[in-house]
């Protein structure tokens, strides 16, 4: 009779979740909250700062053109190169800044982790697709503008159930 | 034309099957199996489908650069399978890593020991049929994807663990999310016993199928789950403790009945011990502390060579890496657990019939990518 | 350069009034001839004194009050029968809503939503989707298949779940096919799938397709016989094959699943066997045999043997409410009059359209019953089936059958029983 046993708590363990709440949040109308405003590094440190890691974000008056995250990338994705920009900036003398190719790049930090300056950051940012490859490469001028992003949905768990609200 | 008489050769009874990389029920993974009437005669497994020389790439970048990739072979699994490289480049350099960091990495390991197991949890359910048990394993691992993409920044790709420590410190409120996820997860094991290994079809189906022995177990060398269901306690935490497992109190979970049954039960059983070690780790960790230890741009040590384990979601992960006072390291070779396992596919899989095939198969706690490295 | 870019107003409206073009003419040189073929074999009533030809047919639209005798003679031709009522159109209607409520229910249970974004309301045009898309794809044959008996195999199979719906009473007279041994009828007709099957898994030419349509043959052969058994003691009670009939001998008692509890749940067992549901999917277990008999298929020919699953879905629980739960047996709950002090014409039956909505409401509770396992249970494996269907349903079965022949010469059921109301 154990047989029929676990049947009966099998269909009554199914039944419970008709009223359970349901887990999945529809994507593009909710989108996912993050704490913090995205990964970042601190050189004097050495450690980072817990955040999400999605785009990039160059901060123009801090960057020197030392080329350090262009030298992490290239054992990694190759995903960073340096191009030359129109502005003049006291502290890069060489007016060189990094350009991301998003294409290849795996989203893994290390290049923030190389700046010393404080210039490169990641962002909140994850919605990246184009419709061309040429799209996905972004300029020191894409990169220097702060994304928004207003997530607001996290996991919160009830008495009937977690779900996303 | 008259007709002709023909006798039946052994050859003519047996029907090949391919189950292939484009089968339901295999993953990135081929074997052959030979089949008489609804028995499985002959077994000849294929890997190789993913084989990306994970091993030889290694050489040609240095040792924090080969962190995005090496992480690679088993992406749900990250924070394991860089943690035993990290321990043998730590063993390599004469790294120390300050306390802290070694509870986090701890602590994280175990979250990604609990990712692991309910996605393979849960490609188990769908290979035996059972819809259900694949959507809710899928859905309760959301809570620790949430929780490690608070941790680490990212929800698979993690690219934590580095040599010296941890990347970044935990942030603020972290350790109340986590009890009250583990506190609902734990509820959720018990709906799992319920509808899935209490369920009367499916121990008619795994108990007693595909029986490895205790002997045969240790001859073949599998590892892991494997191993532990097969009557052999064995546990690399307990065994070779590395990191901060030696203050932590815990019990190795075994069983003894070597049958299908028994290897999809103890990483169920895995899995409830894991939240009593995560919940221990985060009771005794200190609360500050470096998380990371600085290291020189491109860190190099003398020439050795150094070989560390770690339990990973599959078994015995090891890394044997040799230096020759580069930065980058001259020989990295990475021994999975999966290859190991798969050993005892064909054992077990001759003289059992074809519907015990996935229960048998998966079972083993196979990772197709891992195994082809 | 993409598809946004290069959209043009102006081809946008060539291409609508194309298609308005190309309708009106299609309706106009073949729809409506058809219509009027189709009119001309339809033996039309005379209405008043004149014979009502198809012109005149089509007119009634204009005049109201040709139109209620006109529909509810159409109502009862032999045509509405078999198609629309208690036919084709009702069964694969049904059909299509246990397509849709099985996903929904599915989803809820697994905590998840199921078919969601097409149609406004909770993705209810998810059916008409998926059937489009099944009729745009390309369908395929193997090079060495069989191909006549490749093509005619699906088409079979919708016929003979059509055929078995065609069986089922639905309301007092209404019934495709009266036939006095309606049980044995539909045993016979149950017959038949498990050779179609069996012929389109050969014809497929393909190793998984020969091993999914041997454990098909095992299967349905070996839970026939508990499904017949089970059947069998309700006829025992009842004192007739004919279905409507032992509808009617319930009515006259109570539903025959307070007596036969046993027998009920071999049926209930035996039928899900015989659908190829979880737990009983062997012959389609995508992880072991990759789609079992129907791996070849693609196109519509997937979306005929769906349907015919689902339509013979709906007659064998269609067939479990007639046996056990007492068919259309229900109180009269459709008022007498359409409003009150209306003496014009008698739009409906009363009686009828109760008996109508309370088979429903009985089958679709079935239906669910029958979609519950799916949720809950694995797939079993083909020897303990084996062994269920030949040793423990049988000996189950058995039981219940003493139980109502004991019933009958005790006289507590069956001519002037006790419990005969």
């Amino acid at each position: 009779m154990s047989s029929a046993s676990g049947f009966i708590k099998a269909i009554e363990s199914g039944s419970k979740h008709l009223v359970i709440r349901r887990f999945t949040f529809r994507y593009p109308e909710e989108k996912l909250r993050f704490v913090g405003d995205g990964y970042q590094f601190d050189p004097k440190k050495g450690v980072g700062i817990a955040g999400y890691r999605g785009r990039h974000i160059l901060l123009h008056d801090k960057c020197t053109g030392c080329q350090l995250c262009a030298i992490a990338c290239e054992g990694i994705a190759e995903a960073i190169g340096m191009v030359k920009v129109d502005e003049n900036w006291k502290q890069n003398k060489k007016s060189i800044m990094p350009q991301i190719d998003y294409g290849k790049c795996v989203f893994c930090g290390f290049c923030v982790d190389a700046c010393p300056f404080y210039a490169l950051f990641m962002t909140n940012d994850y919605e990246l697709s184009s419709f061309t490859k040429e799209h996905l490469i972004y300029t020191p001028q894409q990169l220097e503008v702060k994304p928004k992003y207003d997530g607001d949905i996290e996991i919160k768990i009830t008495d009937r159930g977690a779900t996303h609200g | 034309m008259g007709l002709q008489v023909v006798k039946e050769t052994e050859e003519d009874r047996l029907m090949t099957l391919s189950v292939g990389p484009q089968h339901p029920g295999s993953g990135h993974f081929r074997f052959v199996i030979k089949v008489d009437g609804d028995y499985i005669v002959y077994c000849d497994p294929d890997p190789g489908y993913v084989h990306r020389g994970e091993e030889k790439m290694a050489e040609y970048r240095n040792v924090i650069q080969n962190i995005p990739h090496l992480e690679r072979p088993v992406i749900h699994d990250s924070n394991n399978i860089t943690y035993a490289y990290s321990l043998a480049i730590e063993e390599l350099m004469a790294i120390e890593v300050p306390r802290r960091g070694q509870f986090i990495r701890a602590i994280a390991s175990e979250l990604n020991r609990q990712v692991y197991t309910l996605y393979w949890l849960a490609i188990y359910g769908i290979f035996l049929g059972h819809s259900t048990m694949f959507m809710w394993p899928a859905g309760d691992r959301e809570l620790f994807i949430d929780l490690l993409e608070r941790l680490t920044g990212a929800r698979v790709t993690h690219a934590y663990n580095i040599p010296g420590g941890v990347r970044n410190d935990m942030p603020q409120g972290f350790k109340e999310k986590c009890l009250s996820h583990i506190a609902y997860f734990e509820k959720r094991l018990r709906e799992y016993e319920d509808i899935f290994y209490n369920m009367p079809l499916f121990r008619q189906r795994t108990e007693g199928v595909g029986i490895l022995t205790k002997e045969d177990a240790i001859k073949l060398g599998v590892t892991g789950s494997v191993l532990r269901a097969s009557g052999v306690p064995y546990d690399i935490r307990k065994v070779e403790p590395y990191d901060v497992y030696n203050e932590i109190d815990f019990k190795v979970q075994y069983m003894k009945t070597c049958d299908s049954f028994a290897r999809s039960y103890v990483p169920f059983l895995d899995m409830k011990e894991s939240c009593n070690i995560m919940r221990q780790l985060l009771d005794k960790m200190p609360d500050s502390g470096d998380v990371r230890t600085k290291l020189q741009p491109n860190p190099k040590g003398p020439p050795g060579e150094s070989y560390r384990r770690v339990e990973s979601g599959r078994g015995a992960l090891g890394y044997y890496i040799v230096s020759d006072g580069t930065p980058k390291p001259y020989r990295v070779k990475i021994s999975v657990g999966s290859f190991r396992n798969m050993l005892a596919l064909n054992h077990l899989l001759v003289g059992n019939k074809l519907a015990d095939m996935p229960s048998i198969y998966w079972s083993l706690n196979y990772w197709p990518v891992e195994a082809d490295r | 350069m993409s598809y946004t870019e290069s959209f043009r107003f102006g081809e946008f409206i060539g291409s609508v009034l194309w298609l308005v073009f190309w309708v009106l003419i299609i309706f106009s040189l073949v729809g409506l001839p058809l219509l009027f073929v189709v009119l001309f074999y339809v033996p039309l009533p005379p209405l008043g004194d004149t014979p009502l030809t198809p012109y005149l047919f089509l007119t009634m639209v204009v005049d109201p009050t040709r139109t209620v005798p006109i529909i509810k003679f159409l109502i009862h031709t032999d045509l509405f029968r078999v198609a629309a009522f208690p036919g084709f159109m009702y069964a694969a209607l049904i059909a299509a809503a246990t397509i849709f409520i099985e996903r929904k229910f599915l989803a809820k249970m697994q905590l998840r939503y199921g078919p969601l974004y097409v149609g406004k309301v909770e993705g209810i045009l998810q059916l008409m989707a998926d059937g489009l898309k099944l009729i745009s794809k390309e369908i395929i044959v193997p090079a060495a298949a069989d191909k006549p008996i490749f093509w005619a195999a699906p088409v079979a199979f919708v016929a003979v779940a059509g055929a078995l719906a065609a069986l089922i009473p639905v309301a007092p007279g209404w019934v495709v096919a009266d036939v006095d041994v309606g049980l044995l009828a539909i045993f016979a007709i149950l017959g038949f799938f498990p050779l179609i099957t069996l012929l389109f898994a050969w014809a497929s030419n393909s190793k998984y397709p020969f091993i999914g349509g041997l454990r098909a043959l095992h299967q349905i052969i070996a839970f026939e016989i508990p499904f017949i058994i089970a059947a069998l003691s309700v006829v025992i009670l009842a004192g007739t094959l004919n279905l409507t009939g032992i509808v009617e001998s319930q009515m006259a008692s109570y539903w025959f699943v307070f007596f036969l509890p046993i027998s009920a749940f071999v049926f209930y067992i035996s039928s899900l066997a015989e659908l190829e549901r979880i737990p009983f999917d062997l012959p389609e277990a995508e992880s072991e045999i990759v789609a079992g008999w129907i791996t070849e298929t693609s196109g519509m020919i997937y979306g005929l043997i769906q349907l015919g699953t689902y339509v013979k879905l709906y007659a064998l629980a269609a067939l479990f409410v007639v046996l056990f739960l007492g068919g259309w047996a229900g109180p009269v709950i459709f008022p007498q009059e359409i409003l009150p002090g209306y003496t014009g014409e008698k739009i409906y039956n009363p009686t009828t359209l109760s008996a109508i909505f309370w088979f429903t409401i009985k089958t679709f509770g079935v239906i669910m019953l029958m979609l519950l396992p799916r949720g809950i249970s694995t797939r079993i494996r083909i020897d303990i089936l084996l062994h269920t269907g030949w040793y423990k349903l049988i000996v189950l079965s058995f039981i219940n059958m003493f139980v109502a022949l004991a019933l009958i010469y005790g006289g507590v059921l069956g001519p002037g029983g006790l419990l005969v109301r």
